[in-house]
């Protein structure tokens, strides 16, 4: 039933990190640090290196792939020259942010989709990339997105937990959320609310319990919005995934200190942290920590 | 229940000559016909007029039509098809197998290299496989030119022409290790190879 494991994927070529590009200060809540478009990929123009090939995305237009099922349950991984992690698409025929999709025909002449999903774009492909056992973001799941920014990796979460499931996508920023608005017309499964992620208060009417949250919020105080949405809306036993960017909480120390900093911060607030994984090729000084919220106590067994 | 289960087989029904020529008693003959074949009772060898007629047992009847279910990666894959595997999409699979060694300045991840069996689950049919779709701002280095644009992927991965050369170089020098012309054949080479460890023990 399950494919085989293994990680796959990986056709996406590094990134110098440029001038400017990353890190820019004084951004609104809720961007998660991330410029719009293409601006996002920092150092762009010449001393680039390696002149060939480095389109986004890595493959091109034209060529043939196998679209097989990874590890994780809703992600596909196409195999061709490169590799690339993509998601079923929902709405079959348009990219949202103009990434490249896979289109196989079926004898009937229907058409199915997939999105490539970009690990140097978005957090969760990066953490899936690197290895994490297990995000807990399947179909049909009901999912509430903290920083959904401009809706990138929130349209591909929607691709995953399918027509069953539900995104809440919250964004503090107007800018960005418009484009959100904008693609949540789309994608039924998506739910956008505009509004601080620090007061759960003000949209507890639109969200219902949840399986699980993904924080991506880049905020010094990450982990106490985080615990607050989860008194909220997520149900025990659910599960969190946080990304964390060293830099956005403290950067006088080094990364691992605010990591195990942060994570001893979340076990204060009921939450089980079960893993951790650095998202190194894809960000700097980022990591992601999986767990659970309110976790049952085990039984012992035959008492 | 059962009603909604799909029929297995062919479905059949006697055909009754229609002798009469009033409406009425042409309906009422076809009432009679519509009876479906599986509520009368009949051993279960039994072939009417040589046709296939479902089993009665409702057990069975569940057991033949999970059969005939078309085998999926279930519905956590969005019911990925297992397709069937053609000769074009096999050896697609087994060139993306070995694409590692098509090229020596790409390197990929290790993935499953060493089992020779082929993946069940994929998104294919008998004539296509996937193609990537560029978007309309990707600029010319996104895109495939239509020269290079190939009906099949193990085409696409063989089709540069300036690994061909690398490609017939490496055959050559395995070719020459493998197939040994004359006495060095039989030659042992190396003071420690296995041959000779054979040969000191052979005595």
């Amino acid at each position: 039933m399950r494919p085989p494991r293994g990680r796959g994927g990986g056709g996406f070529r590094g990134r110098s990190d440029g001038p400017g590009g990353r890190g820019r200060g004084g951004r609104s809540f809720g961007d998660a640090g991330r410029g719009r478009g293409r601006g996002d990929r920092g150092g762009r123009g010449p001393g680039r290196g390696r002149g060939v090939g480095r389109g986004r995305g890595g493959m091109k237009g034209g060529s043939k792939v196998m679209v097989e099922p990874h590890r994780h349950q809703g992600v596909f991984i196409a195999k061709g020259k490169e590799d690339a992690l993509v998601t079923k698409n929902m709405v079959p025929g348009e990219a949202v942010y103009g990434e490249k999709r896979v289109s196989v025909q079926n004898e009937d002449g229907t058409k199915i989709e997939y999105r490539v999903w970009n690990p140097f774009r978005s957090k969760l492909a990066a953490a899936i990339l690197g290895g994490v056992d297990n995000v807990w973001i399947v179909p049909g799941a009901r999912v509430l997105y903290l920083g959904a920014a401009s809706g990138t990796t929130v349209s591909h979460v929607s691709d995953i937990v399918g027509p069953t499931g539900v995104v809440y996508a919250v964004e503090f920023s107007h800018r960005s959320g418009r484009d959100l608005v904008n693609m949540a017309k789309k994608r039924t499964n998506i739910i956008p609310i505009i509004e601080d992620a620090r007061h759960p208060a003000k949209y507890r009417m639109l969200v219902g319990m949840v399986d699980v949250i993904f924080s991506d919020v880049a905020q010094p105080d990450q982990a106490r919005i985080l615990a607050l949405n989860a008194s909220y809306f997520l149900k025990n036993g659910g599960h969190f995934v946080i990304s964390i960017k060293a830099n956005c909480i403290d950067s006088t120390v080094p990364a691992e200190a605010v990591f195990a900093q942060e994570v001893k911060k979340l076990q204060q607030d009921q939450f089980k942290p079960s893993e951790q994984v650095t998202l190194e090729p894809f960000e700097r000084d980022h990591a992601c920590v999986v767990g659970g919220y309110r976790v049952p106590k085990k039984q012992k067994a035959a008492a | 229940m059962l009603e909604s289960k799909p029929k297995i087989g062919l479905t059949w029904e006697p055909k009754l000559p229609i002798f009469t020529s009033s409406e009425t008693k042409s309906t009422g003959s076809q009432k009679s016909e519509k009876v479906p074949a599986n509520t009368i009772w009949k051993t279960e060898t039994e072939l009417v007029d040589g046709l296939f007629v479902p089993p009665n047992d409702p057990k069975k009847l569940n057991k033949l039509s999970r059969k005939q279910l078309k085998d999926t990666a279930g519905k956590n894959w969005f019911d990925m098809p297992a397709p069937t595997i053609t000769p074009e999409i096999k050896k697609d699979f087994q060139i993306l197998k070995l694409r590692s060694v098509m090229d020596p300045k790409r390197h990929y991840k290790k993935a499953d290299m060493k089992s020779k069996e082929l993946p069940k689950y994929f998104q294919a049919s008998l004539r296509n496989v996937g193609t990537v779709i560029e978007s309309a701002s990707d600029f010319f280095s996104g895109r495939l030119t239509k020269k290079e644009r190939k009906a099949t992927l193990a085409e696409e991965i063989l089709s540069d022409r300036t690994l061909g050369d690398y490609r017939k170089r490496k055959v050559r020098e395995i070719e020459k290790q493998k197939n040994v012309v004359g006495v060095e054949k039989w030659k042992i080479k190396g003071k420690q190879s296995w041959k000779r460890a054979k040969h000191r023990r052979d005595g």
